[in-house]
């Protein structure tokens, strides 16, 4: 028997510890390109305030770096440790793109970052640019690998439930690395990372400005994050736009649930709710203000598709249900016996197979085969009801983030356009937004997981395996004892960041000048230094 | 022969640009988007730059004008 309270305890650590990681991630991903950025400047102008910029940016993107590499690798160990049952089902197709994010970003990151912290007196200016590059792709290629795989749990592509060996098999990589779901994921989550790193140059810059410190050094910071966080938060809103259309072909349940539709939608005048208060418990709205005329072109961009409510989908979702109740007693009784007859039963059902997973909780003791005719309409009831995200959580999670994405474009276009103008100084409530504005697109960042993962449920590969059959069989005990260590360990990891983060930036990039000067020592790579070739060990 | 191989190396890096966009392009539209994106997002940032340089000289003219 599958216990629901360790299958949730599982749940929350996972999304804890996720939670907790992505604070650092978007950081590393935005500020790695920002920092190739300022250091081309450098090699450009040969202005030496720049290479200031580049070395006490990376300063503060080296701590981030850290100690999201550290919350970071714990979560690769949880599908073995908390999903073992997920592992052993997706393993083949999941572990592929985690194996070759260790072997090939990670090492590649690794790497170059040494070289990028180590290397400014030992490589040439250009092949220190260079490396600078390298960290930013590897960084952001560790960021594909993973999202590939969040990809396949959302649209399992390029894989086929194998009924011998009772797991999914790789069909294509291709189609794996290159499924939609996955493009359009990365994308937006890369994207969204360069606009928390540009907030977070731009914020702090303003707080130099705000207090007259190092103006030569803030005006520069500020004008390069000003315009990179422009640029990046208008893609990420178009880019969020394809990953929403991408639901509606994909994840229609987590569709219906982000835009709390109960009803289908049908024809141009169907309104958007800009405002609701989604009761989950009675399936209808204790409250909602919506704009007609919106949300079809808004969600199809067409004015005549259907999206369908959460109420057609419960219907649909029962006729699966039906359906994968066959598949799994056909799957059961070709596993005892291996009948062509109980495979061929089950290879007519087998797209529903997880509708079927879905119903053993509401089952006689998880049993389907014990679901009598008297038993069944509740059963498919209930599953039909599990099969919806919750849609409070998933509404007001999609409004938050992108409402906070509105807001960026705002706060960037006036960062840029006074930036611009040279008249930031002028204007200190720009700057002060900005400041304030520093841990929005963190906070953005989790909303858009939360809408993301809140609604692949009841799934943890979307329409194959659910959520409830694929935890491990731990204890309360032991779950309780994990999660409370890991609440522990993180939030040390989280009050160390912020912490040296705090310390780091208010002590500021010290002396500086927008003057070019003459190096004092001529820019050579290691081994043409003197003595280098002469017993470099000793 | 230094050149040669400078000519051929560079030539080796744009066949791998033209490949890279063909297939990206062809198979993954939002991968080539990225690409494409994020170099326009890094040039339009540095270019910020520069033309803060640029207004910073012009300033500086300006003032030594003025003080004349």
């Amino acid at each position: 028997m599958i216990d629901p309270t360790v299958v949730n305890l599982s749940r929350l650590q996972f999304a804890l510890t996720a939670l907790y990681h992505f604070q650092f991630v978007p950081l590393t991903l935005g500020l790695s390109f920002i920092l190739a950025a300022m250091e081309t400047v450098y090699v450009i102008t040969g202005k030496p305030i720049y290479k200031d910029m580049t070395l006490f940016w990376g300063k503060l993107f080296g701590i981030n770096f850290a100690i999201g590499v550290a919350t970071g690798l714990t979560m690769e160990f949880e599908f073995g440790t908390n999903w073992s049952m997920y592992s052993h089902f997706v393993g083949d197709v999941f572990g592929t793109p985690l194996a070759i994010e260790g072997l090939m970003a990670f090492f590649m990151e690794s790497t170059f970052v040494g070289l990028m912290f180590f290397g400014w007196d030992r490589l040439s200016r250009p092949a220190h640019l260079a490396v600078t590059y390298l960290v930013a792709l590897a960084s952001n290629l560790s960021a594909l690998w993973i999202l590939i795989a969040n990809g396949f749990m959302q649209d399992p592509a390029g894989a086929r439930f194998d009924p011998v060996t009772m797991r999914m098999q790789f069909k294509s990589f291709g189609a794996l690395v290159f499924s939609p779901d996955a493009q359009a994921k990365f994308v937006h989550t890369s994207i969204a990372g360069y606009v928390s790193g540009a907030m977070f140059v731009m914020g702090i810059s303003a707080y130099y400005l705000l207090r007259k410190q190092h103006r030569e050094f803030a005006a520069r910071s500020f004008r390069i994050a000003a315009l990179f966080g422009l640029v990046s938060t208008l893609a990420v809103v178009t880019l969020g736009d394809a990953l929403g259309r991408m639901d509606d072909l994909v994840q229609p349940a987590k569709l219906a649930a982000m835009e709390g539709l109960w009803h289908s939608a049908r024809g141009p005048s169907a309104p958007w709710k800009l405002f609701a208060l989604p009761d989950d418990e009675k399936q209808r709205d204790a409250a909602s203000i919506g704009i007609p005329y919106v949300l079809t072109p808004l969600v199809a961009h067409e004015w005549k598709t259907t999206i369908p409510g959460i109420y057609a989908l419960e219907r649909a979702a029962k006729a699966r249900t039906v359906s994968g109740i066959k598949a799994i007693i056909a799957l059961k009784s070709f596993g005892a016996s291996h009948d062509p007859a109980a495979l061929a039963a089950f290879r007519k059902h087998e797209n529903d197979m997880g509708y079927g997973f879905l119903a053993q909780r509401y089952a006689p003791d998880q049993d389907l085969s014990a679901i009598t005719p008297a038993l069944l309409p509740a059963v498919l009831a209930k599953t039909a009801r599990a099969s919806i995200p919750n849609v409070f959580v998933e509404f007001w999670s999609f409004r938050i983030m992108v409402g906070l994405g509105v807001a960026f474009i705002v706060v960037f276009a006036f960062g840029a356009y006074y930036s611009l103008k040279n008249e930031l100084e002028k204007h200190p409530l720009v700057m002060k937004a900005a400041m304030l504005a520093i841990p929005l697109p963190i906070l953005a960042c989790e909303f858009g997981w939360v809408t993301a993962e809140n609604g692949r449920q009841p799934w943890t590969v979307y329409g194959w395996l659910p959520t409830f059959q694929s935890a491990s069989s731990h204890g309360i005990g032991y779950m309780i004892f994990s999660l409370a260590g890991f609440v522990l360990l993180y939030s040390l990891f989280i009050a160390a960041e912020l912490y040296l983060m705090f310390k780091y930036a208010r002590l500021g990039p010290g002396e500086h000048t927008a003057q070019p000067k003459p190096l004092p020592v001529p820019v050579r790579p290691v081994f043409g230094q003197p003595g280098y070739a002469h017993k470099p060990w000793q | 022969m230094k050149d040669l191989v400078k000519f051929g190396a560079l030539a080796l890096v744009l066949l791998t640009a033209l490949l890279l966009a063909v297939v990206a392009g062809d198979e993954g539209p939002w991968y080539f988007a990225w690409l494409v994106g994020t170099t326009m997002i890094v040039l339009i940032a540095v270019s910020s730059a520069v033309l803060f340089e640029t207004q910073e000289a012009n300033s500086l003219a300006t003032h030594k004008e003025t003080s004349q």
